[in-house]
């Protein structure tokens, strides 16, 4: 590893409108180098590695490729410098053969398929990836993809890869390989970026480790030198000790009882998907579920909340309080008092042009009884005040749209939204993804609170510190089956992954 | 992105007001008070035409058959008001058919899940082959003189404005109540906006998709009776024409983003005089009909391309097959 930047950025400055999403950021990158870039969502991770890719383009600032300034226009422009960027959504199309997007925009003008298909088979196991060309991209997983988006940037001959959040959605064993993949690329002298949420990632994999905080650069050192509470202090600008993950409530006092069963499920199956899963849900407790993406947690509890419908025949049954229900839409499982907060908040959760007052009303106008048909502005404007006390939602102003918000406050408004329907089950699907870390302490305090009063809650959730930080009774799901439960004081981080994986 | 929605409604706005002065001064027998009249009373039913749109279009949907829901069931009325049938029982004989079509049209979209696009294209069709197929022996359908106490609607006036417009107005304030004032307006919205987190939430999303194209059909009947009972007949050809265009032109013209979740009542009445003014114009400058639809294909062209510029579409939530 030389010392000599390949990429040198002085002082970037990214506007989008009048919000600064960068702020004079230097960062520089050395040849052969793993560089990990951390932060909190919003602190401008991403967009600083955008904008030496092309996708977007800074107001102030220089970029330096090999210490000649570049304004790289497009990502084509970008690549053509030797500069990739492998998004958090995949870029590949789904339709087309992996050898097909591997030679995506440099097929001859008379293009074989044979001869694709030939030169993208030589070239993947020159790389030792093992991936059919032949295969579309769509039948492909995660960790697959993952491997034809590397393979073309090696193929472009690119010097600087960027990932953004590239193991979120990697289970352990794709990881490891995913690690060892990058470790190759360095090999070849390619520099890496790496952006992550996952610290111990970043310390295990990094030979720089850089933070930004609110859209500010804040330390760039050897990862060497840093552990995990420096990273987390440098992160959140204060110290953070125990009060969230890191945790697990073990002892006697804290682990809630179970109180009466609210929702009993019984040989639950939906194709292919949900395989004759049974297991019962208490109130006044948090029941965590975890297990690796895939395993069906997800859909068992949307057809839980009427979004999914189970097999017709043989689906199993459903109980609430005691009486079998199935609901064919989330509607009437709400009027029930069911709540679903969904993982993905920007395509189930909010109502983007909706200001959080309106998107709080919305979800109150839903339950209420249908002639109830005026609409007051002032009880909007109530309500919406008074969830934003509850929950401590941060809006510039009353007005501002939910999308403008940061990411922590617009999973506020998705929570807020549901609980106005006053639910007794309310299901959290991942509620601190891609929330800061601010925010995930004040969910995680609102989860517990909700469960103090009475409430069954059930969190799902891919983070096992976060499953055990939560969780009075755990339940671990695997291939579409809850297949082990155990008690807060007798789970641990081995015993959990164990359940999970074998 | 309040500014630049509030920039295009500006910019339609200033638009007008050069157009409409422009014309004014330059065009002899423009600015003259038949010719306002004028102006005004095809505008009303163009713009309660696009009231009707305007809900579907903030429901992220599209209804291209709205001119087949005006002809035929006002069409209907009259030949049954002719035939004998008294005008009461004409008259909501009408609408229910209207209602029965928007049904139609709301079951395939929300339950069939045909896209609005390929539905209302394809009912509109059906709905106007059944019309001159099976209820019409002539192509236009005269009023009846049982129905003379319809003529109020269409040729009236009230305090020097033309009813018609008056109609328009009051439409305007109903259609403004539905969206601001009721439940299901803001539900409108809401589906608009994101149908997957509308469904999530809890709104009855597939009745709603039903109740608003049956709004929409019978908003185009509504308008088929002003027409007919101002041109004294309705005929079932009007189908044939590119009127659908019109109306689409001056609710994406007036600023309602075809991604859903925008736009208002304000919007369509912008859009509406717009439009009104620049057909009128061409009229009365004597342009060809191919040329006066060349003018609307590019302004039509324009807007569109605005508004995908001012209102991008949410990739994540878009589906393939709606507009």
């Amino acid at each position: 590893m030389s010392q000599q930047p390949i990429i040198e950025m002085r002082d970037i400055t990214v506007r989008y409108g009048s919000a600064v999403a960068i702020d004079g950021v230097s960062f520089d990158l050395r040849a052969g180098e793993i560089h990990a870039l951390l932060g909190e969502n919003g602190a401008g991770k991403s967009t600083l590695t955008k904008s030496m890719a092309g996708v977007v383009h800074p107001a102030e600032g220089q970029i330096l490729l090999d210490g000649q300034p570049i304004a790289p226009g497009s990502p084509k422009e970008a690549l053509h410098l030797g500069i990739a960027m492998v998004f958090q959504e995949t870029s590949l199309v789904p339709t087309m053969t992996v050898g097909q997007n591997l030679f995506l925009g440099q097929e001859k003008m008379f293009n074989r398929l044979r001869g694709v298909n030939i030169a993208a088979q030589q070239f993947l196991q020159s790389l030792n990836f093992d991936v059919n060309p032949t295969a579309t991209v769509d039948m492909l997983g995660a960790a697959k993809r993952q491997m034809v988006e590397i393979a073309r940037a090696v193929l472009h001959k690119v010097r600087v890869i960027v990932f953004d959040e590239p193991t979120a959605t990697l289970t352990p064993e794709e990881k490891q390989h995913f690690f060892a993949l990058v470790k190759d690329l360095k090999k070849r002298g390619v520099s890496v970026v790496f952006i992550s949420h996952a610290l111990e990632e970043a310390l295990a994999i990094a030979d720089r480790i850089t933070v930004l905080r609110d859209a500010k650069h804040v330390l760039t050192k050897p990862a060497q030198e840093l552990d995990r509470e420096a990273i987390v202090k440098a992160m959140i600008g204060r110290d953070l000790s125990n009060t969230f993950y890191g945790h697990k409530r073990g002892d006697e006092d804290s682990v809630r009882h179970e109180g009466k069963r609210v929702l009993s499920v019984q040989n639950l199956r939906m194709a292919g998907i949900v395989q004759n899963t049974s297991f019962s849900i208490f109130a006044g407790q948090v029941t965590g579920v975890f297990g690796l993406v895939g395993a069906g947690r997800t859909e068992t509890f949307k057809i839980v909340s009427g979004a999914l419908k189970r097999n017709w025949l043989h689906g199993g049954e459903i109980e609430l309080n005691g009486h079998k229900v199935r609901y064919r839409t989330p509607a009437p499982a709400i009027r029930d008092g069911i709540a679903y907060v969904t993982e993905d908040r920007k395509v189930e959760g909010f109502f983007e042009t909706m200001s959080p007052a309106r998107n709080i009303h919305v979800g109150q106008l839903a339950k209420e009884p249908f002639w109830k048909m005026w609409v007051s502005r002032k009880a909007e404007r109530i309500l919406g005040q008074k969830w934003s006390e509850a929950l401590n939602i941060k809006a510039v102003s009353r007005d501002v749209k939910v999308i403008e918000l940061s990411g922590g406050n617009q999973q506020k408004v998705v929570i807020a939204k549901s609980l106005v329907q006053e639910p007794e089950l309310i299901i959290f699907d991942e509620p601190t993804r891609g929330v800061d870390v601010g925010a995930i302490a004040e969910i995680h305090q609102l989860i517990n609170r909700l469960a103090d009063e009475g409430n069954a809650v059930v969190v799902i959730s891919s983070y096992l510190p976060e499953v055990l930080a939560l969780s009075d009774r755990i339940l671990v799901a695997r291939q579409g089956k809850v297949v082990e439960e155990f008690t807060a004081r007798e789970a641990d981080e081995k015993k959990i992954m164990y359940a999970a994986i074998h | 992105m309040p500014k630049i929605e509030f920039s295009q409604q500006l910019i339609v706005a200033v638009v007008f007001v050069l157009l409409f002065g422009g014309l004014s001064l330059f065009l002899p027998g423009f600015f003259h008070l038949e010719n306002m009249i004028a102006l005004l009373q095809s505008v009303a039913i163009l713009g309660i035409l696009g009231l009707g749109m305007a809900v579907i279009v903030i429901g992220r949907g599209v209804d291209l058959s709205m001119i087949a829901a005006l002809a035929i069931p006002s069409a209907l009325t009259l030949q049954l008001a002719t035939s004998g049938v008294s005008p009461v029982l004409a008259v909501a004989a009408g609408f229910a058919l209207a209602a029965a079509f928007g049904a139609v049209n709301g079951w395939l979209i929300a339950y069939a899940e045909v896209p609005p696009l390929f539905a209302t294209l394809a009912s509109g069709l059906f709905l106007a082959g059944m019309g001159q197929a099976w209820f019409f022996s002539i192509e236009s359908v005269p009023l009846p003189d049982a129905l003379e106490g319809l003529r109020v609607l269409g040729r009236g006036q009230t305090a020097g404005l033309p009813n018609s417009v008056l109609l328009l107005l009051i439409m305007s304030v109903l259609v403004w109540i539905y969206l601001r004032k009721l439940k299901l307006g803001a539900f409108t919205y809401a589906m608009g906006d994101n149908p997957r987190g509308a469904r999530m939430a809890g709104l009855p999303v597939r009745p709603m998709v039903v109740l608003q194209y049956m709004m929409s059909a019978m908003i185009a009947a509504f308008a088929g009776l002003i027409m007919a009972s101002s041109v004294g007949s309705m005929s079932t050809r009007i189908f044939n024409s590119t009127w659908i265009y019109d109306v689409i032109l001056v609710v994406v013209l007036g600023g309602i983003g075809l991604s859903g979740g925008r736009g208002g009542v304000t919007n369509v009445l912008i859009g509406t005089a717009l439009i009104g003014t620049l057909l009128n114009g061409l009229t009365i400058m004597d342009v060809s009909f191919p040329v006066q639809n060349l003018v609307k294909g590019f302004v039509l062209l324009a807007a569109i391309v605005i508004d995908s510029i001012a209102n991008p579409r949410n990739e994540e939530t878009a589906q393939q097959g709606d507009i």
